[in-house]
């Protein structure tokens, strides 16, 4: 057994020291793990049973609570934040129940015997960053045009031509129309066929002159002779820059105003 | 004991569908005087506030105060079943915790549902001064909400002393809506300070879509950055007020 401030470590604990630890972590708001075989029971808006079998349990710094079968992404059993811990160990088994008051839901995790536990004091101070989906970059460049080139005006977005829809369609300073293909990753060759594609499709009714621009971070090996023989144009367009460009609207919660608040 | 008759079935239908907007599982909380309801939707951004009193009903009998919590759209889908001047009955059997349903007609339907456990919570009115207060046609409210979703999918209300403006940007097109003071789809407007706020168009549509099914005239009043309240001025008595949270834009 390890124990530091930061790291407690206990493998093939009895149940009553695994309990102790887990005790002693929920006082201290660490972040805990369980390895062991447990049965599960959720009682609530639904209930469900989970039969015996070896988990991984997980309880965060916030009292939220994850039951991880050793397969698939998605937790088994789960509590949100805020859930209040009780555990016991008798009679051959150590109880973990999570209660949850609003709507009262409760998660009992039942080990019969426990391989790990670790209480651990994460320190997480980062911030978590999206950058922008392909939609968002066609909003953004309607948003602020010049993401793309200096007096281009956008016609149009999402514009259905016959293969598919044309990203974003404008209008360039000398007036000729633009159409634009935006990729969110490096662009491949078939970004710039699909591209020439659409080109043809709005030259056959368009009497005017047509540019095509690919527009995405960077462009895959030997795309810029392609785009080069099919007479289209790179725009380098970073989706970062693009989100930074959206601003960011949310609604608010409701409850926000249920206490009263100078305007 | 609780059991309640209306002539009149639209007058419970219109009700349930504009209650069925922002709620699944309604909570009626039932007295001697009458019901009432108070939810908010699920992702907790609009809040309905509901009474009927029981001077409304036919009948209408309550013994002890209680709480019964329904799946409203079921009982929509039934209440959906009557028409325009069918009578519906709807009595609780507290021994079975079923709803009954009786429409009566040109036949007689009786039909039976689960009640579910019922809420305990208690939502609150929002505490918030208003400096804005418009009353409107609801029909001539629901024109211009539908004008301002043609381009956006949320609108800035803002008001002055002489109107209140609808103002919608979407990504290429915009609207700006304008109704004048005295006109004959704002009918009175009182502003203490200008004011503007921005919501989302699909749960104003929603709300003022149902409702305007059981008002003639709806009052909003809001401040800049504050949810709104619309009261649906009721034919008969009783309360149909919505609150909606405004949107925040955040750099």
């Amino acid at each position: 057994m390890r124990e530091t401030d930061k790291l407690a470590v206990l493998t093939n604990p009895s149940l009553s020291e695994a309990a102790e630890l887990m005790v002693k972590a929920f006082a201290q708001r660490k972040t805990l793990i369980v390895a062991g075989n447990c049965r599960v029971r959720y009682v609530g808006r639904a209930n469900s049973t989970l039969e015996p079998g070896e988990r991984l349990l997980i309880i965060k710094a916030d009292g939220s609570l994850l039951v991880h079968r050793p397969v698939g992404y998605e937790p088994v059993n789960w509590q949100p934040q805020g859930s209040v811990f009780h555990v016991h160990a008798r009679e051959g088994t150590l109880e973990v129940h999570a209660v949850r008051q609003k709507p009262r839901e409760n998660v009992s995790v039942v080990f019969s015997s426990v391989q790990m536990v670790s209480a651990l004091s994460l320190d997480d101070s980062g911030e978590f960053l999206l950058y922008a989906s392909e939609e968002d970059m066609h909003r953004a460049i309607l948003l602020k045009p010049t993401l793309l080139e200096e007096g281009f005006t956008p016609i149009s977005y999402e514009k259905k031509v016959e293969p598919g829809f044309v990203d974003v369609y404008g209008v360039d300073k000398a007036g000729r129309l633009v159409v634009v293909e935006v990729k969110r990753k490096t662009a491949g060759k078939e970004a710039a066929l699909q591209l020439a594609k659409y080109i043809d499709a709005v030259k056959a009714k368009a009497n005017r002159e047509i540019r095509g621009v690919l527009a995405a971070p960077s462009l895959g090996k030997d795309v810029q002779r392609l785009l080069e023989t099919l007479g289209l144009e790179f725009k380098a367009l970073d989706p970062k820059k693009c989100a930074a460009v959206l601003k960011k609207a949310g609604t608010a919660k409701l409850e926000t105003f249920f206490r009263e608040k100078s305007q | 004991m609780f059991k309640l008759k209306v002539a009149d079935a639209k007058l419970l239908r219109d009700m349930a569908t504009a209650i069925s907007i922002l709620v699944d599982e309604a909570t009626f909380k039932i007295d001697p005087e009458g019901l009432k309801l108070r939810a908010m939707d699920p992702s907790r951004v609009a809040m309905i506030d509901f009474e009927w009193p029981k001077t409304i009903f036919e009948e209408y009998v309550c013994a002890e105060p209680t709480r019964m919590c329904i799946n409203i759209s079921e009982l929509l889908k039934l209440l959906k079943r009557a028409s325009k001047d069918e009578a519906v009955e709807l009595a609780l059997d507290e021994k079975t915790a079923r709803l009954e349903i009786k429409i009566t007609g040109k036949y007689t339907r009786n039909f039976t549902m689960p009640t579910l456990e019922a809420s305990e919570e208690e939502v609150p009115t929002p505490k918030i001064t208003f400096n804005v207060k418009a009353k409107t046609t609801t029909q001539g409210l629901s024109q211009a909400i539908e004008d301002a979703q043609l381009v956006s999918d949320h609108v800035r209300v803002e008001a002055d002393a002489e109107k209140l403006v609808l103002n919608a940007a979407g990504d290429l097109m915009g609207a700006m809506i304008t109704l004048q003071k005295g006109s004959d789809a704002l009918l009175d407007l009182e502003v203490k300070e200008n004011s503007k706020a921005t919501f989302s168009l699909s749960y104003l549509s929603e709300i003022i879509k149902a409702a305007s099914a059981t008002s003639d005239i709806a009052t909003l009043e809001f401040s800049s950055d504050m949810p709104i309240r619309i009261d649906f001025q009721q034919t008969k008595e009783g309360k149909l007020t919505f609150f909606l949270a405004p949107r925040i834009e955040t750099e």
